[in-house]
């Protein structure tokens, strides 16, 4: 390898500075004592972070948001499956137009899916339910789902299904034994990025969510317009500290290299 | 009735034809090698067998039964493919096993089944390692072991040991023989390899642009090769044009300054190939092929000359047994029995 000179290693610090600057700042005003978004100059306090436990609608905002994303990701991913398998594997007409659907959600501006779906569902009688917020979210982070699991799937070696058919195995088995451990990896990766996705979306959620079904994101984004203290700022620090503790402890379980880059467990 | 029937076996994929009424049929415990080069046709044949590929026409009869009928699943073939394509997540003992638990084979039956088989291919110690960590020699191993030990009634080897270096190669096709003997399972192999192939062989065959050039032991093949093809990629060989005439009882065939008699009836302009190592030095007498010396290469156990004649370039290698041998720019005549000699009209007729 190759070392950086001087000007390339100011570069990158500058880079990670700009980065890492936002969080930095708001976990120091997380701190601060004062009763106005301010660094702390005299003295740190946890005055904010108490004060989070007199808002239960943050509590149950975060929850919406964790079983949200968990639910939303879970039925994303297991219609990609089926949908990975089929694109990958087989050339059928209108092949490539399923597969630029599936991926479309991501081009349409979240505002203009968030407009939508708030129309839809109050005229099929959703509005403003969990049930409503779910699928809207499956929509968004399919994309994200499907990417992963489509790389894992494409990477597969047929022939592997077909030594297991040689075998006797029935295709329910061939599944269950074979494809489905093989592709898991890319299916962990693409559950984990989908829930992210779906934990950090505002701009449609702000359409969809209807007081009680709010997700964090949106009852912070509510809690700012009209107030400016440093109370959001300790709701985030303690999410960005939730964050890190999930990253490290799936870094020890799991290896967090191997689960950003979907790599299956046949690769060294 | 022969063990296993393909009968105009046929695979069209619009156009284009990647297999063209291939009929063969195998006897119980044959080792059958199809033999071609790349896009011949010999991997869509294997995997019509093996049910991965839908035949466009024709029949595929297991000890009388219709094999294309029948789901892959159901087929009770063991395959072997170029990749290996062990299951990355389980290990070389966990691999072995899997066909026999598809079989619902009890588990101490099953235990001992694994063992035998692993041990029949050399991998006794190995039952608990996962592929990643197995050379891939031992990998391959593994795949022969579970493809044999769920007692297939055909064997059949994709390209088995084409991904192998060329030592490990040779020591694995003297094992695969042995182990393919001690079992007794018939056996279809695929190769481009023709060394191979012959080297593991009771028949060979030859198959080029989806057709079977022809179908003959190993040595026959090599010997009397029926299409300029089989000549061709069987070894080298010398292509010789000449006339031939019959007069009398046999045949004169002239090539250059050259004659010989043979027993073959076949008139008019002819192609005459002989192998390289059939041809004999000889002074130049009357009658006899003469050529030029032009380049002599020692490549140890053998020469390999490069001789000018009046009918082309001849090639002719010779065992080094320690006797002088022509140098360069030496005049030599040069000699073959007729019969190592095959003959075909020059105009593509037989």
């Amino acid at each position: 390898m190759t070392r950086n000179g001087p000007l390339a290693l100011l570069y990158h610090a500058l880079f990670v500075v700009f980065m890492l600057a936002p969080i930095v700042i708001v976990c120091i005003v997380a701190f601060t004592p004062e009763g106005y978004l301010s660094l702390p100059t005299h003295g740190l306090s946890l005055r904010w972070f108490r004060t989070i436990a007199q808002y239960p609608e943050f509590i149950r905002a975060f929850w919406v948001s964790i079983w949200l994303g968990a639910l939303s990701s879970a039925i994303a991913l297991s219609l990609s499956v089926p949908a990975a398998l089929a694109i990958a594997r087989y050339r059928f007409k209108g092949r490539d137009a399923l597969a630029t659907l599936f991926m479309s959600p991501l081009m349409i501006p979240p505002v203009v899916l968030g407009i939508a779906f708030l129309r839809f569902f109050s005229l099929v009688g959703l509005g403003g339910t969990f049930v409503g917020l779910v699928l809207s979210h499956v929509v968004i982070v399919f994309p994200f789902a499907l990417r992963l699991t489509l790389a894992s799937a494409v990477g597969m070696d047929r022939a592997i299904e077909q030594a297991a058919v040689s075998l006797g195995a029935s295709d329910w088995t061939v599944f269950r034994r074979v494809t489905l451990p093989l592709i898991l990896p890319g299916l962990v990766s693409g559950w984990a990025l989908a829930f992210i996705q779906s934990f950090d979306e505002v701009t449609m959620t702000v359409f969809v969510a209807a007081p009680g079904t709010e997700t964090l994101p949106v009852r912070m984004f509510l809690y700012i317009q009209d107030n400016i203290d440093p109370l959001v700022t300790s709701v985030s620090a303690s999410v960005i500290a939730l964050t890190a503790i999930a990253l490290v402890a799936l870094d020890r379980l799991y290896g967090l290299e191997r689960l950003l880059a979907g790599r299956g467990i046949n690769e060294p | 009735m022969s063990f296993l029937v393909l009968r105009e076996l046929k695979k069209t994929y619009g156009d284009f034809v990647a297999v063209e009424a291939l009929s063969l049929d195998v006897q119980r415990g044959e080792f059958i090698s199809l033999l071609g080069p790349s896009g011949c046709g010999k991997t869509t044949t294997l995997q019509m067998v093996a049910g991965f590929v839908e035949p466009t026409g024709g029949a595929i009869l297991l000890d009388g039964h219709d094999l294309v009928a029948m789901k892959p699943s159901r087929r009770g073939l063991g395959v072997v493919f170029q990749s290996y394509a062990l299951f990355p997540h389980m290990t070389a003992a966990e691999n072995v096993a899997f066909g026999l638990e598809m079989q619902k084979v009890g588990r101490a039956e099953r235990d001992e089944r694994v063992r035998n088989a692993l041990e029949l291919v050399g991998l006794g110690g190995f039952a608990e390692r996962y592929p990643r960590r197995m050379s891939g020699g031992q990998q391959q191993r593994v795949a022969l072991a579970r493809a044999l030990v769920i007692r297939p009634h055909v064997l059949l080897l994709d390209e088995p040991l084409s991904n192998l270096d060329a030592k490990l190669r040779e020591e694995m096709q003297i094992e695969l023989r042995q182990i393919q003997r001690t079992v007794g399972t018939t056996t279809i192999l695929v190769t481009h390899d023709q060394s191979e192939a012959m080297a593991l062989s009771d028949r060979i065959v030859v198959m080029n642009g989806g057709r079977v050039e022809q179908i003959a032991a190993p040595q026959e093949a090599y010997e009397r090769p029926a299409t300029p093809f089989v000549a061709g990629f069987l070894g080298k060989t010398n292509e010789l044009s000449g006339t031939a005439r019959v007069e009398g009882g046999e045949t004169r065939v002239v090539i250059a300054d050259g004659r010989w008699a043979s027993r073959r009836p076949i008139d008019g302009a002819v192609i005459a190939s002989v192998r390289p190592e059939k041809i004999a030095f000889a002074d130049c007498a009357a009658g006899r092929l003469t050529g030029l010396v032009k380049t002599r290469i020692f490549q140890g156990n053998h020469w390999l000359y490069r001789i000018e004649t009046l009918a082309g370039q001849v090639f002719v290698i010779r065992q080094n047994g320690g006797e002088p041998m022509p140098a360069e720019n030496d005049k030599v005549g040069l000699t073959w029995r007729p019969e190592d000699m095959a003959l075909r009209a020059a105009d593509g007729r037989r």
